[in-house]
């Protein structure tokens, strides 16, 4: 019982470091340029002005950005799933020549720092004339190892007599996926989409690099330019910006969210 | 992951390789749009580095330069700064595209040239176009052996702002400090001047890129960079020149390192900056103060870095898309729109006949702050070799200058090293700077 106080203090600490900048970013979005500078700081705006977002929309095509990042989130994701998901099954449940040989090769991709391969994926792109479109942004990331690894480890740990019976009444592995292992796998496979959505609207230094013009940006890059206004950044208009960039993984996370913590309980109950 | 660390490897196999790319090949163009009433013109695609104030200058140009002719269409690409617009332009290469003009700084042209990636200019000249019409010391600063490799636009030097209103309240003289010296005897009496609950700090250095306006002030303590690519920078001019920049920080606690130094001049948080002249328009118009400008102070000698932009053309494009490139850039050569760009931005105006312009002779009339770098272009001098032709000079450079400011360094410790770094790079470009340079 005496541990308890200590335990929110300890709590209220962590909590502070971790919403301490969100909460910082969330009052300048609202804050007058003079605000934003006073000492000692302004923790709640006098005045809340919605200028700054008006400003940041207006300060380049946010629109164009918002509908490019959609549809390389969304196309990517479901690229991405659907390939790991399917590598996983046939690492989890098919039989074939070199299996450990080349599961061992994934997990090193999963090793392989992001540099390494930027510029090989930038000169096939380029190869392929896919410079400045979807399918240079979208097709070079569809291959997760991580995502791979995650779903593998987790069609493991289902019991094999489930699949053992789907076999019997007659499921050919297609079926078994989608019917069997799939919907017993929810919780992981909501997980990975998750990070899979997360990772994929935030990518900033691909798109930067296969992307000429303002029609193909996405957001994250919106931001550099909101930023490189001649060296005159004015803060309020950035946070606003980051704002509208944040808002939407923020309300996925935590719609999924639910989903995500009942599948860690559900997992230690089966011990 | 750091999109510099990437880029800077796609230049390096761009650039450094040669082998890659035939310097006569025709290279596609990047995609983009044209407009349905453009649509059978030639297209010529121009990738900018101006964003904001001067961005929006940039646009107005090329929309009326499409409206001016009928044969080209000019498409603005909008890039990032200065050197995200050169790494953007070797990662190109590398895929086989080129844009066909380019916004180039002071310290991004001399590799493109070096590497035989700029189409030479002196065939394209006529009489509204050319050697006659230019401000000969920013249009020299192009020319090599007697070819020009690109042409001024964005050129600028460093100016002092300063804050008119605190420096009223200090007690101050309404005039920039004559030297630094000078500068530093102020500082007492700025910091009396509170400001967002602070008292003023008297002068702030940028955290990146600040090596070109240090380029001045190792001139203006006696020393230099470098004589051609023998580095100087370890010795007493320039040590004195970061010495004094510490004592400033470390010492007195008038000066700090901002990332965005205009930005906290803008907001009343410091009393001056040497600040490019090409951010006179976007300074006024933030700023909720009288804004001054000056001279950058002397103290041993007086000289300051010419900088900015200029406009290249690249070398693998097609004929018709470079006749295209030259109309455009013989349209910004008329003194109209030359003046009209400075009148917009605060740069220097690059044609000699746009000083006579009427609407710019007005507005300088009025706001004589615009007047400043023009009067100031006679101490102004072309960069020494190393920070120009080094590949990356300026990043080691601004590194040194930020342990001094962030860690409290010795000058001549961190000096040395970046001399020691900028030996190397020096090395690099030797055998090119000997053969195509000298």
């Amino acid at each position: 019982m005496k541990a308890r106080p200590l335990q929110y203090v300890a709590l209220l600490g962590v909590a502070a470091i971790f919403l301490g900048p969100l909460y910082w970013l969330l009052s300048t979005a609202f804050k007058q340029p003079a605000e934003i500078y006073q000492w000692p700081p302004v923790w709640w705006p006098d005045q809340l002005t919605w200028e700054n977002f008006s400003l940041a929309w207006k300060a380049a095509p946010f629109d164009r950005f918002f509908l490019n990042s959609a549809i390389i989130t969304v196309a990517g994701t479901v690229l991405k799933v659907a390939n790991a998901v399917l590598t996983a099954y046939a690492f989890a449940y098919l039989r074939f020549p070199f299996k450990k040989v080349l599961f061992l090769l994934i997990l090193g991709a999963m090793m392989v720092p992001g540099h390494v391969t930027l510029l090989p994926n930038y000169l096939t792109v380029a190869s392929l004339g896919w410079i400045n479109t979807y399918a240079g942004l979208i097709i070079p990331g569809i291959g997760s190892a991580f995502a791979t690894f995650l779903m593998r480890q987790h069609f493991l740990t289902l019991p094999s007599e489930v699949t053992d019976a789907a076999a019997v009444d007659g499921a050919g592995h297609l079926r078994t996926l989608w019917r069997v292992v799939l919907p017993m796998s929810q919780p992981m496979l909501i997980t990975v989409v998750v990070i899979t959505a997360v990772e994929e609207w935030n990518n900033f230094v691909w798109p930067l690099i296969v992307t000429n013009t303002a029609s193909m940006r996405t957001l994250p890059v919106g931001l550099l330019i909101l930023k490189d206004e001649e060296g005159l950044a004015n803060w309020g208009t950035i946070m606003a910006g980051t704002l509208l960039v944040l808002a939407p993984m923020l309300l996925i996370f935590l719609v999924a969210q639910r989903y995500i913590v009942g599948g860690i309980t559900q997992g230690a109950l089966k011990g | 992951m750091r999109r510099r660390g990437f880029l800077g490897l796609a230049a390096a196999s761009a650039l450094a390789g040669c082998g890659y790319r035939s310097v006569d090949a025709i290279y596609s163009q990047p995609a983009g749009g044209v407009p349905k009433q453009y649509a059978n013109r030639v297209r010529v695609v121009f990738w900018s580095s101006f964003g904001g104030v001067n961005g929006k200058a940039v646009d107005g140009l090329v929309a009326k330069f499409n409206e001016s002719q009928q044969d080209v269409y000019v498409e603005v690409q909008f890039q990032g700064s200065y050197d995200d617009v050169a790494q953007k332009i070797a990662a190109a290469l590398v895929a086989k595209q080129a844009p066909d003009l380019a916004i180039l700084s002071d310290v991004t042209w001399e590799r493109f040239f070096l590497n035989d990636a700029l189409e030479p200019l002196n065939g394209y000249f006529t009489d509204g176009f050319g050697p006659g019409v230019y401000q000969p010391k920013l249009f020299g600063e192009y020319v090599v052996k007697e070819q020009s490799w690109a042409v001024p636009f964005a050129r600028s030097t460093p100016i002092l702002y300063y804050n008119r209103d605190a420096f009223a309240k200090a007690g101050l003289p309404d005039r920039a400090p004559r030297t630094w010296s000078e500068l530093r005897s102020w500082g007492p009496e700025l910091a009396r001047v509170q400001s967002g609950g602070r008292s003023l700090r008297t002068i702030a250095f940028a955290k990146i890129d600040g090596d070109w306006q240090f380029q001045g002030n190792v001139w203006q303590f006696g020393g230099a960079y470098s004589d051609g690519l023998d580095v100087k920078i370890d010795q007493d001019g320039a040590v004195a020149a970061g010495e004094w920049q510490r004592e400033m920080v470390h010492g007195l606690g008038q000066a700090y390192m901002a990332s965005s130094p205009s930005t906290d001049f803008a907001n009343g948080l410091v009393g001056v900056i040497q600040e490019s002249t090409g951010g006179m328009k976007t300074i006024t118009g933030k700023a909720k103060f009288e804004v001054g400008a000056g001279f950058i102070p002397s103290e041993v000698a007086t000289g300051i870095a010419t900088g900015g932009g200029g406009i290249g053309m690249l070398r693998n494009i097609s004929s018709e898309r470079k006749q295209a490139a030259a109309a455009f850039l013989t349209f910004l050569a008329r003194p109209e729109n030359s003046a009209w760009w400075t009148t917009q931005t605060g740069y220097l105006p690059v044609v000699n006949a746009a000083r006579e312009d009427a609407e710019l002779k007005k507005l300088i009339a009025e706001q004589p702050n615009y007047g400043v770098a023009i009067a100031q272009l006679a101490n102004a001098r072309q960069q020494d070799a190393i920070r120009l032709y080094g590949r990356n000079s300026n990043v080691a450079i601004y590194t040194g200058l930020q342990q001094i400011y962030a860690d409290n360094a010795a000058p001549r410790e961190v000096f040395r090293s970046v001399a020691r770094r900028l030996e190397a790079i020096g090395d690099e470009v030797r055998r090119q700077y000997e053969e195509k340079v000298l």
